[in-house]
Formats: structure tokens, sequence, C-alpha cells
């Protein structure tokens, strides 16, 4: 930052207001990332004053990062320069809903617990349950495409959203998309900037499909024990006619973690398939019958989870790092996306690395999605040998991984991505039409961007 | 390669309408051929069109600036297929409904499905982001795409996504999907493949009246009934219908709705039963269910055909692709019945309606100037009023040569020099699919719209 912090402090208080503009150091040190604290945090209310603000920033040579509730701004590169940071917490308003047409236009700043009551009133919800849960806010969600084991059934946000508003550092606010539940015209902007991890704009109202929830829902464990096994119900249930909400492998470890150890097992403990099923009541004994069946018949028995724990059980598995942290503050968080055959035996080479490095792992298996927990990944002899010995196991298995939570003092040594592919010159030619400065949570993503 | 007169003359139309002819049509086998024709225009400085059936309905496909056509019809192997991770990957000139054939004995299919996915390629899909009656459920294209090889202007071969979920980095597939052609060309497509549900039961429910009708699809919405498929057909088109493929529509009525219920068999019948109950409480005179395979396949060959039907009886129709949000369905169907009057024309309407997409038919002769200017502007209207409504202009069709001049009407000119920069950033010279997708700066004075029989949708 070249300029003071009294000439800044002006120009930000005469686009927001004084009242929206905080140089508080606790403040400030809530929003750190990687050891950098910003200098000041925005809370623009208006769309406009986002554009207004991200504009100012990008012609006066300052780092922004938009953020919210801090669920998922650990993940990426340590950002190359961190002097705002632009608070999305007062945008909360619904601008269109139309519960009978199930869509709704939001401004990002809404937690997605808030969201879900709102629309739960009318029978109806975002099918999502990211990482971050209750407390992520739609904006996150959407600028890191967090879905979690619902994505089996409803897909991921990018399959829900009709169309964003952006303000980007032009000062400019770009519409993408509509209203409307079908929209081809023009390029679609909206996949874009989903995933984008705020380096190309900042999305200031998103327009989303809405869904019926279900009646009811049950969930069955399935006790496979081994991974081979795991294998095999996962196929069969692919492959019946049950058309399950999510699925997920839990290893030993997991397993007991999530129903509430607050230590991993030292010995191997059993796998367990969990899968939850959703609809009538005539649908949920069909879906019983079928699985008991299915347990009989791979000899994997399943048992009905009390309904009063499953959805907190959930919870734990779609968004491990909120509670593991507790009992394990330095706790890495590994995603890596395969191929949906390629699950089972990833997480097998994934317990096979660990061998004797003493850090304890807990492994989530959904269905093309492996959540890897390094519980004490201070204790590995070499913990960026080990990042990279499973992102090659992730390669060889035609996946990839994404270093998804780690600690400062962890990440100096490894990559948070991984190596970009023979599109990366596309995408920085992207990047630099959208934010041509750099100003954008620089540094942050895919090779640097 | 062809470059004959006769010969180039197949490729001047698609489905939307006759343009112009290429300078030559050629017919790659491999990636590597389509690098070295992509460079070839480079030096020569001529505009690349790729082109798979030639079925798209808004010009995307037709070299309106004249140079070379790559026609993708050689390039149509299935290349993977692993059912385990419901996944295939094709060339991009394999047909829509010969990937779903392939492995339907295994009980998956590939869900898109334009009403010309017997003809259509899924590079065209791609193309254009295609949709079809399916899509109310499971989405258009895009949500069934998980990567693509392609071809930039420079020659350079990029390849976006994966065979898994979120590869790291910006959703180039998302981007290229629907791009029309104008951002790369693609010559690989890695796509998700669907399990079919056990159990399907399709519906017909007649009414007396359009508003009925149109009442019904908003309340089956409202009510959180999800159909795979909802579509409606005036008394007018089915007529139409019926009269060229006898699916058993009833000839007196004012409009009908296709609907149809899928998954497991419990939830199958409950969505029925849930269905007939809104139909009912909306005035339904009949309400049928088809009860074999082959009374099902009748009905939907009927809808599938219905552009075909109308074509026989007027000689030239203009087939618009607005959207609306779905519980203004009788409002608009109302304006649309004005429209009709004021302009004394016939429109036949045909709908996804669940969706809220709108395909209204307007009939007219293209040889009567007066008439197509009549058409022109009623169509105008229609879209006016979608667009009004917040809606868009076109929901599956893509936008191609027949609406870029339309963009301004849901797009400022901040959003359409956003959408410009992301193409100079891939085609600077612009010789991909010139004059496509992007306002070029023409008044839509003129209807480039002559279709004749046999366009679906």
């Amino acid at each position: 930052m070249t300029q003071t912090l009294e000439a800044v402090r002006s120009e930000l208080a005469a686009l927001v207001g004084e009242s929206k503009i905080t140089f508080e150091p606790a403040a400030c040190a809530a929003l750190a990332v990687d050891g950098k604290t910003p200098a000041c945090v925005v809370y623009p209310p208006s769309a406009e004053q986002v554009a207004a603000v991200l504009h100012y920033a990008a012609e006066s040579g300052l780092a922004v990062l938009p953020c919210r509730n801090t669920t998922k701004l650990n993940t990426g590169n340590s950002p190359r320069g961190y002097d705002l940071a632009l608070s999305l917490k007062e945008m909360n308003q619904v601008w269109h809903y139309e519960p009978a047409d199930l869509t709704i236009s939001v401004e990002p700043g809404m937690k997605l617990g808030d969201f879900q009551r709102f629309v739960g009133r009318q029978g109806l919800w975002l099918p999502l349950d990211p990482r971050g849960g209750a407390k992520a806010s739609l904006g996150g969600i959407l600028a890191t495409n967090s879905a979690g084991p619902l994505r089996l059934r409803y897909g991921s946000p990018r399959d829900m959203v009709l169309g964003l508003k952006i303000a980007t550092v032009e000062g400019k606010i770009i519409k993408a998309g509509g209203r409307v539940v079908k929209n081809v015209a023009g390029y679609d902007m909206v996949k874009l900037l989903v995933g984008s991890y705020g380096t190309l704009g900042v999305i200031v109202e998103a327009s989303l499909k809405l869904y019926p929830s279900p009646p009811s829902r049950a969930t069955w464990v399935l006790r496979v024990g081994t991974l081979d096994k795991a294998r095999e119900v996962r196929r069969r249930l692919l492959h019946s006619p049950l058309e399950p909400f999510r699925m997920t492998l839990l290893d030993g470890p997991a397993a007991a973690l999530v129903r509430g150890s607050s230590r991993a097992p030292a010995t191997a403990a059993e796998c367990e398939v969990w899968v939850e099923v959703g609809g009538s009541a005539k649908v949920i004994e069909r879906c019983e019958r079928e699985l008991l069946e299915l347990g009989r018949a791979a000899d994997a028995p399943a048992a009905l989870l009390d309904a009063g724990e499953a959805e907190g059980f959930w919870i734990r598995i779609s968004d491990p790092l909120a509670w593991l942290k507790d009992a394990y503050p330095d706790v890495v968080v590994l995603r890596v996306s395969l191929p949906i055959a390629a699950g089972e035996e990833f997480l097998g080479r994934a317990q096979r690395q660990m061998g004797d490095q003493n850090v304890g792992m807990a492994g989530f298996a959904g269905v093309g999605v492996v959540t890897v927990c390094l519980l004490e990944p201070q204790r590995a002899r070499d913990f960026s040998g080990l990042v990279q010995r499973l992102r090659r196991a992730a390669e060889e298995a035609g996946g990839a991984l994404v270093v998804e939570h780690c600690p400062w003092e962890l990440k100096k040594g490894i990559e948070v991505w991984g190596s970009p592919g023979d599109d990366f010159e596309a995408m920085r030619r992207l990047k630099s039409v959208w934010d041509p400065k750099g100003a954008l949570s620089p540094g942050r993503f895919l090779g640097g961007m | 390669m062809l470059w004959r007169p006769e010969d180039l003359m197949l490729y001047e139309y698609d489905a939307l309408s006759s343009v112009r002819q290429p300078d030559a049509v050629v017919f790659p086998r491999t990636t590597e051929q389509v690098v070295q024709i992509v460079r070839l225009a480079a030096r020569e400085n001529l505009p690349v069109v790729p082109r798979g059936a030639g079925t798209g309905l808004s010009g995307g496909a037709v070299a309106s600036e004249g140079g070379i056509v790559l026609g993708f019809s050689r390039m149509k192997e299935i290349l993977e297929i692993d059912l385990e991770s419901e996944r295939a990957r094709v060339q991009p000139g394999v047909v829509n409904l010969d990937l779903s054939l392939a492995v339907s004995d295994h009980g998956y299919y590939f869900v898109p499905d334009p009403s010309s996915q017997k003809a259509c390629t899924i590079g065209g899909n791609v193309a254009e982001n295609s949709g079809g009656p399916h899509t109310l459920a499971y989405g258009v294209t895009t949500n069934h795409v998980l990567g693509l090889e392609m071809v930039l202007p420079s020659g350079e071969v990029i390849h976006t996504g994966a065979k898994f979920w979120d590869r790291p980095g910006y959703d180039l597939t998302g981007l290229f999907v629907g791009s029309e052609g104008t951002l790369g060309i693609v010559t690989e497509i890695t796509v998700r493949l669907s399990r079919k549900p056990e159990a399907v039961k399709t519906l017909l429910a007649i009414y007396d009246r359009v508003v009925d009708a149109t009442k019904t699809v908003a309340a089956i919405t409202a009510q959180g009934i999800t159909p795979a498929a909802l579509e409606m057909m005036d008394g007018f088109t089915l007529r139409a219908v019926e009269e060229a493929t006898h699916a058993g529509y009833p000839m007196d009525c004012a409009a009908v709705l296709l609907i149809e219920v899928e998954g497991l068999t419990e939830a199958v019948e409950e969505h029925a039963q849930a269905v007939e109950s809104v139909c009912r409480g909306n005035h339904v005179r009949e309400f049928r269910r088809a009860k074999t395979a082959e009374e099902r396949d009748l009905l939907w060959k009927g809808r599938k055909n219905a552009f075909g039907a109308l074509g026989r009886i007027s000689p030239s129709y203009y087939v618009q692709d607005g959207v609306i949000p779905r519980t203004r369905l009788p409002e608009m169907l109302e304006f649309i019945g004005e429209v009709e009057r004021r302009y004394t024309l016939r429109i036949g309407n045909i709908f996804h309606a669940g969706d809220g997409n709108l395909h209204p038919l307007l009939m007219f002769d293209a040889r009567d100037k007066e008439q197509s200017a009549r058409v022109l502007k009623a169509a105008q209207e229609i879209m006016g009023k979608c667009v009004e409504m917040g809606g868009s202009i076109t929901g599956e069709h893509g936008v191609g040569i027949e609406k870029n001049e339309m963009m301004p009407l849901i797009f400022s000119n901040d959003d359409l020099a956003m959408m410009r920069r992301i193409k100079e950033a891939f085609n600077p010279q612009g010789r991909f699919n010139p004059g496509k997708v992007l306002p070029v700066g023409k008044m839509c004075g003129e209807l480039r719209v002559q279709v004749s029989a046999g366009g679906e949708v």
C-alpha cells in the first residue's frame, strides 16, 4: 500500500461512509489470511458501493479480498498482497422471491442457515450441504462452488445459479444469466464466476433455483468393513433403482470421530457406507427393503440411524474442519476429486501413504470426491513430501488434489492447487479481462493467478 | 472436402434459414486435421464455422460471412465409455441419440434430448447448450458436460475440465458450452451419463380452455411437484399434429398438457396422482395415462414432430424460444392470443411449459412481403413481453444470427462489453463463427427466417 492510511480512510469514507470502515486491529486480525492482516475492513451495504470500493482499490493499487464469515477464507495460496478486506456482511437483502416459481434473488452476505429458514417457510430449500454449513454465506458458497454429499442427487451450486450480478474492478455491475430457470442467451459468465474464488469480480446478487424439500429422509449405515466391500456396495447402490440423496464412505477413524469420540481410534476400525434416502413414507419403506436386501446380498448389514442424530452427523461429514479443529487445531483438509470408480482405491492408497507417519487420518469418500483430514500434520516427518505423494496418487487415479485448509506454517512448503494444465493460458487471459491490475485476491488461485 | 457450388448449396442453411454458401466444406477426421485447417484459415484470413447436423434453430452453423465450414460428420467416434464412473468421451459428430443407445442396455442414457436427437450431434448440443423436453428436471447440456478438447483460433489445442468434478481453475467448460463456436472449436467432449429411472408414467391432460391448462402448469410448479417433462400444445397445433401423426390426440380441445413423471415406482405413482388432482382442480376435461410403451411413444412422437406437422399446413413459420417465469403462463397465452388477433396471424403454441420456455410458431408465407413484415412485428411484441416479464430471449435454441440483435433487450452495454472482451481474449480477429451471439449493429429489420417443414424442437 503506497497511500497513507489517512488517505485511504477518507477516500473509502467518501464511498461508503465512515461507519462502514474499520481500521481496528481486532476486526482486521479476524480476517487475516496466512499471516497477512488487512489494514482495513470495508462493509459496503449496496452493490453500487461494492463496485465503487473495487474500482477505487484497483485504481489505487490496493489488494482486496472479498469475504464474509471466513469459513473458506483459508483456501488458496497466500495472497501476494492484502490491503482491504471487503466484507459482504451488510448485504443480506432478498430482492425477488417467487416461491410459486421456485426462484429467488438474494444478496451474497446471507448465511445459508438463515436462507434455509427463510425459504423453508414455504417448504422449499436450496439442496446444498457445503463446507461452512449453516454459517457459510451464499456468496462464499458460490465463489468456491462448494458442494457436499448432497451433490449426488442435486448437483453443485453451478447447477443452481440462474443468474448473477457481479461488481467489477472497473466499478461496474455486470449481469450474467437471468432470473428464469432456462436461459442460454450469450456467454455463460455465471459458470465462469462460480468457483472463481473471488479472483474475477465480486458477486453482489445471485438468482437461484429452489427445490421443494422432501417430506422425510432416512439414513442407513452399511457396515462394509473393508474398502473392497465398500466398492462393491457403492456399485450396487448406484446401479439400483434407488436414487439416494447422499452417500459417503467413512474409513474407521472417520466413522468413530463422526459418531462422537473425541480422538481417532489408534487401531484400524471398520469402514462404513452411509446412505441417505428421501421422499414420502412409501418411498422410504421401499428404500428400506432394498437397502436391507442389498446389505444381505453384499454381506454388509444395514442399520437405520436414529433420525434425530442423522442430520447432525451429516453436518459433520460435509464440514469436518468445523468440529475437528477443536480436538486437532492443526488439522489439514485435502479435497480429492476423482472419477467415481476410483474413490475407494484412492482412500486405500492414502491410508498406506500415512504408514508410520503417525499423523492420523480420517477419510470420507463421497461419490467422486474424497476428503482426507490429516489430524496431526505437525507430527509428519516430511509434511510436504506426504502431500506430494498423495497428490501423485490422486493424479494417477485420474483425479486432482486441492489443499482445502492448512495452517500457514505448513502451507509454505506445499502447492495448494497442484499444477495447471494446457488451459492455463486461457484462464490467465480471462483473469486479465476481468481484473487487469490484479487487485482481487492476488496470487491466491491456481498457478498464482 | 466440397467446393462445387451444387454441393455447397446443401450447407447454406440450417433449420433456421438459408443465408449464403460457404466457400468450402471440409470434413476432418482428427483433432490434428482441425488444427491444420484452422491454421490454414488463419493464414488466408478466412472465417471458420463448425457444423454438426445443421438442425440448429438460430443459424449457428451457417457460414453467414462465407469461409470454411468444418463438417463434423466424420468425427463420430465414441472414444470411451466408463459406466462405473458414469462418463463417456465422444467426438463432436456423435449423434445425440446414438450415445444413449450405446449405453441403454446397461441402464444408462445421456440426458439432453432435443427433439432433433435422432440427427443432431453432441458437438452441436455443446455449441448451442441445447435443451429438450426432459431438461425440466435435469438441466440443459451444460449440466451434463464435464470436459472439452478445444482448438483455439491460433491453432492451439487445450483441454478443459476433466472426467471428475471441480478441476482446479476457472470453469472454462461452463464458459465454452453455449458459446456457439465463437471462442474455439470443440473436438472432444466428456459427458456425464445418467442412470435410467426405474419407472416412467406419461400422462395426457385435455382441456377445453387454454387458461385451465396454463393454470395447471403454474399449480404443479407451485405445489413442488417436479415432473421430468411438462409440455403444452394448443388446439390449433394439436389438430395439425394429429392429422400428421395420428398419435391419438383429441381434435376438438383447446389445449393438452403432456406430462411425464419418473423415478422410483412408488414415487412415480404418488406424483402421477398429485398431478392428476391438480389437473382435476383446474377443470381438466379428460386425464389419460399411457398404458403401454407404444402409447407413450406415440404421444411423444406427436410432440417431437409438431414442427414438421405445422410445416405441412403453412408454407413458412417462425419459431420463437422466449422464456418467462412459469407462473405467468396464463397471462402470456392471453397476450399471444391478442397479438394473433391484432396482426391477423395464426400462431401455434407449443411450449416446454414446465420451465416457462415458449415456442410460439408464427405461420406465414415468406413470399408475401407484407405478411413477413407483420410476422416480424408480432414476434418482436411477443419477445418484448417475455423480457418485460423478467424472462429471456432464448431458452435452448441459442442466439446465432437470429437473436444477436435482440441481446440488448436483456443485457446492458456493460454486460455486452464484458462478453465482447471475453470473445476478444479467445477470438481476437473474429474469424471463428463471425456474426454470431453478439450484436453486430445491423437492425433486425428483415426476417432472416424462412423456415419450412422439417425443423424440430
